[in-house]
């Protein structure tokens, strides 16, 4: 088959900006972001070679190969942070990924626009909220004998002892997890949503002519509609694997369940940023850009292979 | 015509936003780093004692002040980022003395000799020369040491302060306690009789995460067998105490305390809000802080809690008895207060702004400037001034209007305490700045604070091992803190010996050999109170 050209070779970059220029202003500012926040930066990952010196600049400091990987990943903590990161990420995709879907779908069957609109909102609320303040509220409703949860349950006489939610390992994984899944679930919505309005309406009236129910219509129709979606943010998911935000975990931790706490994010803040030691912090932070690499990589390319689109 | 109009219109617009910056010629600015400790009504870019100054020394010497507020409680870690991202004061300030070591390596601060030679008479007569000397390293290696940043004069080196609530003593019919056994029974005796309502806290003590053990040592050094430990031992094992013989019992001690219920559940879980409230509403029958922290005018919680509670009343215990020694040790800062300094890096990046830094801090150190800024104004600040020039009546920050609040130590920085030209003076100003009422009580503090103390120990070459694993042995005493003291106690043997391995291979083992090679070297400052 052969495609038609509208354009005629040769020029038609030149062309299509001299005709679609209002849109290529529209792309300096995106393009300007990544530039400077993006691309720019990836020149100090240099340092992470170096006995850094901040006040000589980069190209100043000694260049000491692996040593800082060398040294940060011998400390004993790596490999207790870096376990956890993988852990809590894991536990954080399993329990997170699936519920924007299911929130959306059901999000989508509701009839009345105002109900859908305020819940919405609902959702999205604990998304604007700084861990800060869920850190604070998480403390009120869980901490021991003064948490609402335990207080409330002691006083009924339910429970003879505290449940650790804060104070104990997996306790505490699990609080997190259930945090993080109600403070994003709402916001993860938003994907799905736009992409079942992009569903053809057709498909659905078609099954209900077939006589599929509302479960048979999601399963076969809605889904199926929304697969393309999914693996992309799973894939982009994957791929964060590595990486973990510094305030959830630093916020939501203390020192009872250290060992189960700390990530690679608060690590760094230790053997980095308090001290300046700047170059270990990018060290380890470059060793996660290399690791997510591959792994976001590897999703696209077990993806591809399963017949799906991937991300390129 | 109307492209053109919009042009020029837009031309005007750019041009007149630049024009400020060429009416300043001559002018410099001078950024000065002030810690803000979020007092209500307070604020600190266009405070009171920045105008002050700003009349009496920026207008004459055409240097334009700026303060930038710095959070108090993690200024290290701030002052770290922006250190490293060029974005620093000019003028900063810090209690990280490890992060100064590494900038003074990176010959990343100005060098202040000739300068203070040139500008400072009036600093350098203030701080004076022993004081100098804790800014002094041989960075060249030379054999001359030169001057890196200078330390704030403290002039109260008292730390410790230990409160005990005087109406449960009344209650309970007992005398003040005057060792651990007799503190215990206090606490047993508060706990049974539930003076603080259901929820009774016996006994609190803060846990900083940048220091877990900083408030708990206080309490553990009673324990340690000093006839066990040498001169040499006690410098080693400078920040690691709990590996001392005999400390290991202190914190046996805390695991019973906290399974006896005597102890804060939640000591170690970050939860200020709850503390602070359960302070202020009485709950609790013991605490430690600084020796005037319960009276103080910007946070009074002997007069919160007294609002809450009828006839409650913070009084200072001296208990916490050394068996082997015989002594109640407490320790105390060296004289030197935070340590100043003046960054190339994003700080002060010409030579001029070096010196105007010198010159506000000179300005600051001529008594009558620094009487203004640490006391404000008559009549508002403080109603009245004794004989012997000291302010009394001195108004807690809410009696004074937003326009004239004012924090005496965070911006009069090169003095750690109110100074007023002598020792007996400064001395009798702590008790008059607080409220009359209690001024028995204050007094009464600062004399426990300075039974038996000790000065606490540093050393005067910079410790790599401190600098490479020290936020690492922190974090890891904070949880040894947890796990020993919540530990089941038929445990506490083995969970203890594992913590402390734990710490030990984080890098302690390395900072104690280190700090033994900087002893046996001479390079160490602070006393041993074990001392024949």
């Amino acid at each position: 088959m052969t495609t038609t050209r509208l354009r005629r070779p040769g020029t038609n970059l030149g062309r299509s900006i001299l005709r679609d220029w209002r849109l290529y202003v529209m792309l300096i500012l995106p393009l300007a972001f990544y530039i400077i926040f993006c691309y720019k930066p990836m020149l100090g990952v240099g340092i992470a070679f170096t006995r850094y010196n901040p006040v000589g600049g980069m190209w100043k400091s000694k260049w000491i190969g692996l040593d800082n990987f060398k040294f940060v990943m011998k400390m004993p903590d790596f490999p207790i942070a870096l376990g956890n990161t993988l852990l809590l990420n894991f536990m954080g995709l399993i329990a997170g990924f699936p519920i924007p879907i299911i929130l959306a779908i059901m999000l989508n069957e509701i009839r009345s626009t105002r109900v859908k609109k305020v819940s919405q909102t609902l959702l999205y609320l604990p998304h604007f909220l700084s861990w800060v303040i869920i850190g604070g509220m998480v403390l009120q409703i869980f901490a021991p004998t003064t948490g609402v949860v335990n207080a409330t349950l002691l006083k009924w006489g339910w429970i003879d002892k505290n449940i650790p939610f804060l104070t104990e390992g997996w306790p505490w994984r699990i609080t997190y997890t259930v945090v993080g899944v109600w403070q994003s679930m709402g916001w993860g919505t938003i994907l799905y949503l736009s992409a079942i309005t992009g569903i053809n309406m057709e498909l659905f009236e078609a099954a209900k002519i077939d006589g599929a129910n509302k479960l048979q219509q999601i399963w076969h129709v809605t889904l199926p509609g929304i697969r393309s979606t999914i693996v992309v943010l799973l894939i982009l998911n994957v791929g964060q694997m590595m990486n973990i935000s510094f305030d959830r975990p630093y916020i939501m931790g203390n020192t009872r369940v250290q060992n189960y706490c700390d990530v690679l994010s608060t690590f760094v803040y230790r053997a980095g940023i308090t001290n300046a030691q700047f170059a270990r912090a990018t060290a380890i932070g470059l060793f996660q850009s290399v690791v997510g690499l591959i792994m976001v990589s590897s999703a696209n390319f077990v993806t591809k292979r399963l017949g799906e689109d991937g991300i390129w | 015509m109307k492209k053109t109009l919009t042009l020029v219109l837009a031309l005007v617009m750019m041009l007149s936003l630049a024009l400020p910056a060429f009416a300043d010629e001559g002018w410099v600015e001078l950024r000065v780093e002030a810690y803000d400790r979020t007092i209500a009504g307070f604020n600190l870019e266009d405070c009171w004692q920045l105008r002050y100054a700003q009349e009496h020394f920026g207008d004459p010497n055409k240097i334009k002040l700026v303060f930038v507020p710095v959070p108090r409680w993690t200024e290290g870690e701030v002052l770290t980022t922006q250190l490293g991202g060029g974005t620093a004061p000019d003028l900063c300030m810090t209690y990280n003395g490890d992060l100064i070591n590494q900038y003074i390596e990176f010959d990343g601060l100005y060098q202040l000799d000739a300068l203070l030679e040139e500008y400072g008479p009036n600093l350098k007569a203030f701080l004076g020369d022993d004081l100098l000397k804790f800014g002094q390293q041989d960075r060249d290696g030379d054999g001359t040491k030169e001057q890196w940043f200078l330390s704030a004069r403290r002039l109260s080196v008292a730390n410790v302060g230990n409160f005990i609530r005087a109406d449960w003593l009344k209650a309970l019919n007992m005398e003040k306690p005057t060792d651990i056994e007799s503190f215990t029974a206090y606490l047993k005796a508060a706990k049974e009789a539930g003076l603080g309502g259901t929820r009774t806290i016996p006994m609190h003590f803060d846990l900083y995460e940048s220091n877990p053990l900083y408030n708990v040592v206080r309490f553990a050094d009673a324990f340690i067998d000093f006839s066990q430990v040498t001169e040499e031992d006690w410098f080693a094992y400078s920040g690691l105490h709990e590996m001392l013989p005999g400390s290991k019992e202190a914190y046996r001690w805390f695991n019973q305390l906290y399974h006896e219920g005597l102890l804060y559940e939640n000591f170690d879980i970050n939860d200020d809000t709850a503390t602070d409230s359960a302070l202020l509403n009485g709950y609790f029958g013991f605490f430690s802080m600084q020796p005037d922290q319960p009276w103080r005018t910007d946070k009074n919680y002997q007069k919160e809690m007294e609002t809450a509670v009828e006839g409650a009343e913070w009084v200072s215990v001296n208990c916490f008895k050394n068996e082997s020694l015989g002594k109640y040790l407490h320790d105390e800062y060296a004289a030197n207060g935070l340590s100043i300094i003046i960054p190339k890096n994003g700080g002060a990046t010409t030579e001029e702004k070096a010196i105007a830094a010198i010159k506000y801090m000179d300005w600051m150190a001529q008594p009558e400037n620094m009487f203004a800024m640490q006391n404000g104004v008559e009549g508002i600040n403080y109603l009245e001034v004794t004989a012997d020039g000291i302010p009394t009546k001195v108004q807690s920050a809410d009696a004074v209007p937003d326009e004239n609040k004012m924090h005496a130590g965070d911006i009069c920085f090169i003095s750690n305490g109110l100074y007023y030209g002598s020792p007996e003076k400064n001395a009798a100003a702590i008790a008059l700045g607080f409220d009359e009422k209690y001024q028995a009580n204050i007094v009464e503090s600062y004399v426990h604070a300075g039974t038996d103390a000790w000065t606490q120990t540093s050393f005067s070459i910079p410790i790599q091992a401190e600098t490479d694993y020290g936020a690492m042995i922190k974090s890891k005493q904070g949880e040894f803190l947890s796990k020993v003291v919540t530990c089941d106690p038929t445990e506490f043997d083995a969970i203890y010996d594992a913590a402390i391995q734990d710490i030990l291979n984080t890098g302690a083992s390395e900072l104690i050999e280190e700090q033994r090679a900087a002893y046996q070297a001479g390079e160490f400052r602070g006393t041993f109170p074990g001392a024949k």
